[in-house]
Order: structure tokens, then sequence, then C-alpha cells
């Protein structure tokens, strides 16, 4: 039980005022000489079962209606979990908000939205719940913001339906910052989320840390999450998994990839209309699904003569979760892909040139050209997508360009120079070149993402047929994505933004290994790279929600998507986006679409050793979190008091009239 | 009246005077030692005819009716209803219930006006009188006898006596039954605050004993309310272990216990022709007496 005035809970102590009062009077009795004991006796013989107890009764249902009456006045809340939510005033009050896209799923109660079901509940209980400092830290920018107040929630555009997910340990990292930084004293923070395995990754390393910081917290921090676990099995999402322009004859066509995924397999087929937007132009396609999902493939929609650039939209009909019912994208003319590659050794440079030049796709145009160190300025960084690098590490000028080339989404890939030099870049040297042990050969890779990953059959990488003679050293803050026995790093990826640097430890020259002659792992490696460089910093580009920075993308002007959107917010709305020299298409990640809930002993393991409750709710709950209930000890006190006077009612009055009357009549 | 040589608290003249208008009567034969007012079971020389018996050798000759013989020439002797005194029996309860009263006067007072105003009217029409004070047993006993003098030595009794101890008045009652030579009228003050079945075997056995009954059940009104607002501590006035009750609690039952208590008197003074008066001690004792007095002429009238 919790209270808003728990100071009046001190009337408390008023129910003691029958018992008090019963005392005294028992105390002031009067002394009477009395003849007919004999009655008295008899009496007291009869006295038995409910007479027996009638007095107690009334006694108690006296002490019953002063407790419910100070009840009523300190303002009682409803009890249970919340019991504990309230024991106080918090100092901060921290609203940790999940506004990834499967929170706009609707519940089966009606329309409202996980999140604007769980927004509501939060600003019912909140402004029940006194509170020095209300913040608001929400998924996408993982920044704390002051409140106003808990009803500031229900107007910010911070708190509106974003496509991009969360990363719950950066929101509680994000928390515990804000603690820290501002001495908060007692802290309560509610954390709203639908438990997806994707947002919480419950596997991630940061969570013993944050355990054990939070728990480290002499002032207290208590956290509630407002759980909103539920799944639609029935909800069918809709991605795009590859969009192309292709040139034919005097105007051109898209040939359209596009998977359409149910929540929870099911044998009953479901005609879904996919709905496609070319620039406002719409045509619809029936797909039927059956199972789990429905791919298609290289759907050709026809553009006109003069469209070369823009965005389209593919939606299906609405279901329990509108965020996942569009996909938007961009697209452009095929251009050529062009990679430079700077080369110390011409034969390897030749090996690259082959590994960059061939295209996956016939369709595709792909071109790579071999330069010197000393040529290296004259790279047209605008138009190249891959710079392969097989020199010592730029220097200088070039390595500013290289560095911007990056930030723009260029990608790089390093192989090591003939004679290393101690020069650095993105925080990353070559060592020296040695020789490892005869049959040394790559133990682990990442085959689950990035440029080893398994390909989309599922089949993996022959990386680990490679056969290495020499390899150069690598040392710096560099994430291994293949490394050799004893964990030397083969390849390596360096920390940025966006874009991408790797590192590969040897190089395709025949003395060093079989990349060039077993030149499935180098093609496929390079072929990835240049593609990502070419979705960068081509004219259209398809981009996850949260990706692009917030202030670059609050300069875009919005072609599609929700219109109540404000600027501020571009880099994380989906839709479509004309940028400076580009259409931007946002869409939410590919792990939104999976429906995994964290389990809940998983969370309870999460918060282990913590101060942790956990409420699941349902959207389209109309019930409150939080309820006065004063009601209902009125009602009791009235009761209470309804009882305690049918138990007084004098019914001896009418017996001692009927005495008096037997003994009148004897008289007569 | 010359007996009352001194004032008596419990006597007042004028009620005295007023009542003495109302003769005592038995409501059955009594057997007196002299010629009084009360019928007798044996015929005597009254004005009043009783019957013809015929004439057997020994009779008084002066007894014989000639007219009779005249008409009949048979010998008659005319007789005539014999009138005797009676031996009043006053019995008083003088245990400690009787000391209660909540309106100015206890039961013991009550009574004694009672006893007093009837014993002055039984010695005044030539009754005899005698008292019996029962508490735990017989107390005080005064035989009955008729001259004024006694009369006197009653009321000594009387004022002198105190209530005190427990009522054991069945058994005082069985004694008096056994040890009363001739029939009497026995009249019991009390507040019969003693088991009925008890009560009724000593009812019983007086009525055995051919004695006319009369009982003066003598009650406070707020006895019989049981009308109380705080809390009470009720000393037994006869010796018993205090009961602490909160009259409210306990009057529903208290009235309950009563109810049945006076239920089962009036059951028994039916069955054993008790001549019973429950008396509220609030009500003037003038009035109770002359009640008494005038039923009892009535039934004689009846006769």
């Amino acid at each position: 039980m919790s209270f808003l005035q728990p100071m009046l809970l001190a009337g408390l102590a008023l129910a003691a005022l029958p018992i008090i009062i019963h005392l005294i009077n028992q105390r002031r009795y009067q002394t009477i000489r009395w003849g007919a004991m004999m009655f008295l006796l008899a009496a007291n013989r009869m006295s038995r079962g409910f007479a027996r107890i009638r007095q107690w009764l009334i006694l108690l249902m006296r002490v019953l209606a002063v407790a419910c009456l100070a009840f009523v006045i300190a303002r009682p809340l409803t009890s249970g979990w919340l019991g504990l939510a309230a024991a106080g005033r918090a100092d901060t009050t921290l609203v940790l908000l999940d506004r990834s896209p499967s929170m706009q799923q609707a519940g089966s109660g009606g329309g409202e939205s996980k999140l604007a079901a769980g927004r509501r509940q939060l600003i019912e209980t909140l402004e029940r719940l006194p509170s020095s400092h209300w913040v608001l830290v929400e998924s996408t920018t993982n920044q704390p913001r002051e409140l106003e107040s808990p009803r500031s929630l229900e107007h910010l555009p911070e708190t509106e339906p974003s496509g991009a997910a969360a990363d719950w340990p950066a929101m509680l990292q994000a928390a515990h910052d804000y603690i820290v930084a501002n001495q908060s004293g007692r802290t309560e923070i509610w954390l709203l989320s639908d438990l997806r395995t994707n947002d919480w990754s419950a596997d991630d390393a940061r969570w013993e840390a944050l355990r054990s910081a939070f728990a480290a917290f002499p002032q207290g921090v208590r956290f509630h999450l407002l759980a909103y676990p539920s799944t639609a099995p029935a909800n069918v999402a809709v991605r795009l998994t590859g969009v192309r322009h292709r040139t034919v004859g005097d105007g051109g066509e898209l040939l359209v990839s596009l998977r359409l995924e149910r929540a929870e397999e099911s044998p009953k087929p479901v005609s879904v209309p996919i709905q496609f937007e070319i620039d406002g132009a719409r045509s619809v396609l029936n797909a039927e699904l059956v199972g789990k999902d429905f791919e298609l493939r290289e759907h050709r929609i026809p553009l006109g003569p003069r469209q070369q650039r823009g965005w389209g939209r593919v939606s299906i009909p609405a279901d329990a979760n509108p965020a996942d019912n569009e996909f938007y994208f961009a697209f452009d003319q095929a251009e050529t892909h062009r990679t430079a590659i700077v080369a110390d050794d011409p034969n390897i440079g030749e090996a690259l040139r082959l590994a960059a030049s061939i295209p996956t796709d016939p369709g595709e145009l792909c071109s790579a050209e071999v330069i010197d160190l000393a040529q290296a300025g004259s790279i047209d960084w605008d138009k190249t997508a891959l710079v392969l690098w097989q020199a010592p590490l730029p220097q200088g000028e070039t390595a500013k360009q290289l560095e911007a080339f990056v930030a723009r989404g260029g990608q790089a890939i390093f192989f090591p120079p003939l004679a290393p030099e101690a020069s650095e870049f993105m925080g990353a040297s070559w060592q020296a070149w040695s020789a490892p042990p005869e049959g040394a050969a790559v133990e682990t890779w990442r085959g689950d993402q990035d440029l080893l990953a398994h390909t989309q059959s599922g089949m993996s990488l022959p990386v680990g047929q490679l056969e290495l003679h020499k390899v150069c050293g690598l040392s710096g803050e560099v994430t291994p994505l293949a490394s050799l026995k004893g964990g030397a790093p083969l390849v390596a990826r360096a920390p940025t933004p966006r874009g991408g640097v790797y590192f590969i430890a040897t190089t395709p020259a025949a003395g060093a290994s079989s990349l060039a002659s077993d030149g499935i792992v180098l093609y496929v490696a390079v072929q990835r790279a240049l593609a990502n460089g070419a979705a960068a910093i081509g004219g259209a580009q398809q981009l996850i929600a949260g990706e692009p920075g917030a202030e670059a993308a609050a300069q875009w002007r919005r072609l599609a998507g929700d219109e109540r959107g404000v600027s501020i917010e571009n880099a994380f709305q989906p839709g479509a986006y004309a940028a400076e020299e580009a259409v931007v298409a946002l869409n939410r990640p590919e792990a939104e679409d999976a429906a995994g809930v964290l389990a809940d002993d998983r969370v309870a393991a999460l918060f282990r050793d913590l101060d942790f409750v956990r409420i699941d709710e349902e959207a389209g709950s109309a019930r409150s979190l939080v309820q006065e209930v004063w009601r209902s000890f009125l009602a009791a006190m009235m009761f209470a008091l309804v009882a305690e006077a049918w138990l007084s009612m004098p019914r001896v009055a009418s017996a001692a009239r009927q005495a008096g009357m037997v003994g009148a009549v004897g008289l007569r | 009246m010359s007996t009352i040589r001194q004032s008596r608290s419990f006597l007042q003249p004028k009620v005295l005077a007023r009542l003495s208008a109302i003769p005592l009567f038995a409501r059955q034969p009594m057997q007196g030692t002299v010629s009084g007012r009360h019928q007798s079971p044996h015929r005597g020389s009254s004005v009043e005819f009783a019957e013809y018996r015929e004439y057997v050798p020994g009779d008084d000759p002066r007894r014989m009716d000639w007219r009779a013989y005249g008409r009949s020439d048979r010998f008659y002797v005319k007789e005539f209803e014999a009138d005797t005194n009676l031996r009043c029996c006053l019995v008083l309860d003088t245990s400690g219930s009787m000391d209660f009263g909540s309106t100015g006067v206890t039961k013991i007072e009550y009574a004694r006006r009672i006893a007093g105003s009837l014993g002055y009217l039984a010695v005044e029409q030539g009754d005899a009188v005698g008292l019996t004070c029962v508490a735990g047993g017989v107390i005080e006993n005064v035989p009955p006898r008729r001259n004024p003098a006694h009369l006197s030595a009653v009321f000594d009794v009387l004022e002198q006596i105190r209530p005190k101890g427990e009522t054991q008045l069945p058994a005082a009652l069985h004694e008096l039954a056994e040890t009363a030579r001739q029939r009497a009228l026995v009249v019991i003050l009390s507040d019969f605050f003693v088991e009925p079945d008890e009560l009724r075997r000593a009812f019983e056995h007086l009525r055995f004993r051919k004695h006319d009954v009369a009982a003066f059940h003598l009650l406070d009104p707020l006895e019989l309310s049981f009308e109380f607002r705080r809390p009470m501590r009720f000393l037994d006035m006869e010796g018993g272990s205090p009961i602490f009750a909160e009259p409210n609690a306990i009057a529903e039952r208290y009235q309950a216990a009563l109810r049945q208590y006076l239920d089962q008197m009036k059951q028994i003074v039916l069955e054993s022709a008790v001549d019973y008066h429950r008396v509220d001690i609030s009500e003037d004792y003038e009035r109770v007496l002359s009640r008494f007095l005038v039923e009892r002429s009535r039934k004689r009238g009846r006769r």
C-alpha cells in the first residue's frame, strides 16, 4: 500500500480511540448494591454465540471506521507491484522510452499502439507519483532530456514513433551517466518497452557493467519495467531486399526484390495485395502468403523515359503493426562502380583490379584503376566507391581526403606495403612482416556480418582454406573479422561512424598468400565493399533509420513519409528524403521484423540484484496503472458505520417494554 | 389505639384509620380459640343459621326447634355457624436483597409498613398476630397472640430487624408449616429471589396444612426495568461475588431471565392457590393493602 499523503497516516493512531474510550468507560463504572443477582447470573449464562462477540464486533467496527477515515485522507494508491513504486517522493524520475517500430503494434483491445498506451499509462502514473525532476531518455538519440512535467510526454516529438531500433544498454548507460552527472537523489527509472530481443541485446557485455554500476549507487535506484510483451502472430511485414535500375531502350525499369514475412508460421494462405508506388504512381501485385514468408525476386516496374532517379514505396494493407507495412526505396540510374587501387607492387595491383572490375551482375558496370602512391592525389573521390590501398599508410593531405571519403560512406581496404613504415591511419599501423608456422591457417572469422559473412544461401566463405606464407603484423584499435591461430588478426575493421575501413594483413601476391589463386574470398570481400561504397555515394541511398546524423538529416526535404514528423526527427523517421545530391530512403532495421521477445527469466536476470519491478500490460487496456482507492476505503468506512449502528441498535428497548408490561399486568 | 404507645416509623395512623373500615378476612375457615369474625369449621352460636340436625340424647333441649316439632312431629336441633378468630402469621424476608430500593424506600421498609398495618388491623378485630423473620434461617419468631400488648412486641421486632445474609425462605416456610399447630393466615412479604421450584414445594406444604397463604412479591422498579447507562459493578447484597457488566449488553438477557421467572411464579401461585400480589414498591402501600383487603371481603361475600 502506498499513499500520496503518507504523513496523514499518523491519523491511524486515532483508530485506537474507540478502544481507549472503551477502556476509560470501563474504568468509570458505577458500583451498585444489587439484590436481583439471580437474573444477572442467568443473563450471563444465556450469553453465548453472537451475543458474546457482539460488543467486540461493535468495537471492531468503530476502530475500522476511524482507520478507514485515516486511510481516505492519506489518499492510498493501488497496492501490489506499484506499492513498491511510490514509497515516498523521488528526487528524479527517469523515463526510458522505447520508440522502435515494433512498439507501434496495436493491442487486441483497440487501435491504440503499445507506445501510445504505455505513454498514456506513464503520464497517468507519474502525475500521481511525486518527484522533483522528470527526465526522458528516448531510444533514438539516447540523450537525457529534462521534462517540465510528465504531461510533456504527450506532446513531445521525441516520444512519437520512430523507425530506429532501440539500444537498451546504451539507454541505461545514458540514464546512469545522467544520475552521475547530476548527482540525483533517490531515482525512479521507468522503462517502457515491448522486450524485443534485438533492442535489448541481452547477451551484450555492457549489461554486467551496468548492473554493477547501478547497484553501486548509494541513494537507491528503482527500476519499473512497463512491458508490453504481446506479439501479433498474424502480423505481416514487408521488406525490400533489393532494387536495381536497368536501362532499357530509351527508358528504364526497376527490378524490385522484396520479402513478406509473417510473425508466426501458419498453413493458412493469405492474399496480400502489395502496392508499389514510384514517385506517386501506383501499381498493385497480389501475393499469396503461405507458411512464414513470401519472396518476390526482381519484379519489373517500368519507368518513364525521364525517370532516372527517384523514390518509391512498397506497402501492404494495415495489420497489427503499421510500422512494418511500408518500405521506402530510392533509385538512380546505374552508375559505374569505380575502384581506385593504390599499389606498390603491380602484380598485386593487377590481382586487385581483377577482383574489383568484374561485376557480380551483368547489368552492372565496374571499373578499376591502378595508380601509384604518388598519384593518389589525383583520385576522383566523389565518384569512387572503393579504395584498395597496398602501399604505406596515407599521410597528410591524402589521409585527410581519404578520411573525408570514408565519412561520406566510402569504403577502403588496406593491404600491407612491401616495406611497412611506422605511420598510422585510423588508429592502426602496420608492423613487420613475418612468416607464420607452416600450415598456419585462419582459425576464426566472423561469418555473421561484414565482409566475410556467409552467403545468402547460408554457405560460409572458404576463409579457412586460405594458404598464408607471409603475414604482416597489425596494431591499433581494430575489430578482428578473421584471426590466425594465436590471435593475430588477418582481417580487421577500424571503427568508423560511417563507411568502412578494413585491413587485410597479407597481400594477394603469390609469395604471401593464396588470396589471388583461391580468389573467392578476395573477390567476395572486394565486391561487398564495392557494393557498400556504391550504395553510399550514389544518387540513391538506402539507409537505416538512426544511421544518418540527425543534424545532417534535418536539412533533408521529406518526399514521402509521416507528414507530422518534424525535421529534427528526419534521421529516425522512415520515409523518402531529398538530400543535397541524392535521394535517401530511410527504413527500419531488419532486426525489427523479428518478433522475438525476451523471456521473463532473462529479463529478470538482466536486473538481477537491482531494485526491479515489472508489470506486464496490454496495449488497449483502459485501466490505469495507478488508481487512487480512497473510494473503496470510504465505502468500507460507511459499511463499518452502518454495521456498528445495526449492532448497537437498542433491541433491549422493546424487550424492556415487554418486561415492564408483564410486571404491570401482574400488579393489576 | 392504646397499643401504639410510641410512634412507629412504619405506621401511619391516618392510613390505619382508613383501612380499619375494611375487615381482614380469611379465605377459608379458621380454627380459633375464641369467638371472632371468621368462619369456623365447627357449629357454634352465631346468628347465622347453618342447618337442622335430628335430636340425639344429650343435646341441650333448649336448642330444640319446637316449630319444626309442631310441623313434623319429630325432634330437630337448630344449628348455627361458629365465628372464631384467626391466627395471622406474618413472614418477613429479611435477607440482604430486601435492603434494596431505588425510589427512596427499600423493600424491607415497604414490607414493614404492610406487616405493621396488617398486624394492627388483625389485632384490632381480635385476631392473633405473630411474626417470623427469615433470612439464612428463622431469625426472629414471635408466636401469634391476640392481646394488644403483644402487638407492641411485634412492632419492636419489625423496627429492629435489619436485612442481612442470604435467603433461605423455602426452608423457613417448610418449618413454619410444620410448627403451626392450627390453621393460620400466612402472609409472606418477600422479593422471592429464590428458585421457583423450591418455592412451589413450600407453598404446597403450607396449603397441605390448610393454611391460607397470601404472598406480597415486592419488586423495585429498577429491578424490573434494568435501565442503566454506564458500566456497572453489581455487588451482591446477599454476600455473593460481584458481577461486572455492561448493562446495554446484558439487559436483553436480563429481561428474558426476569420474564421467565415471573411467568414461573405466576404458574406456581395459580397451582398452589396462593393469594399472590406482585407489588412495585413505588406504589403507595395503602392502595396495595386496601386492594388486598377488599378482594378478600368480596370472596367472603360470595360464600
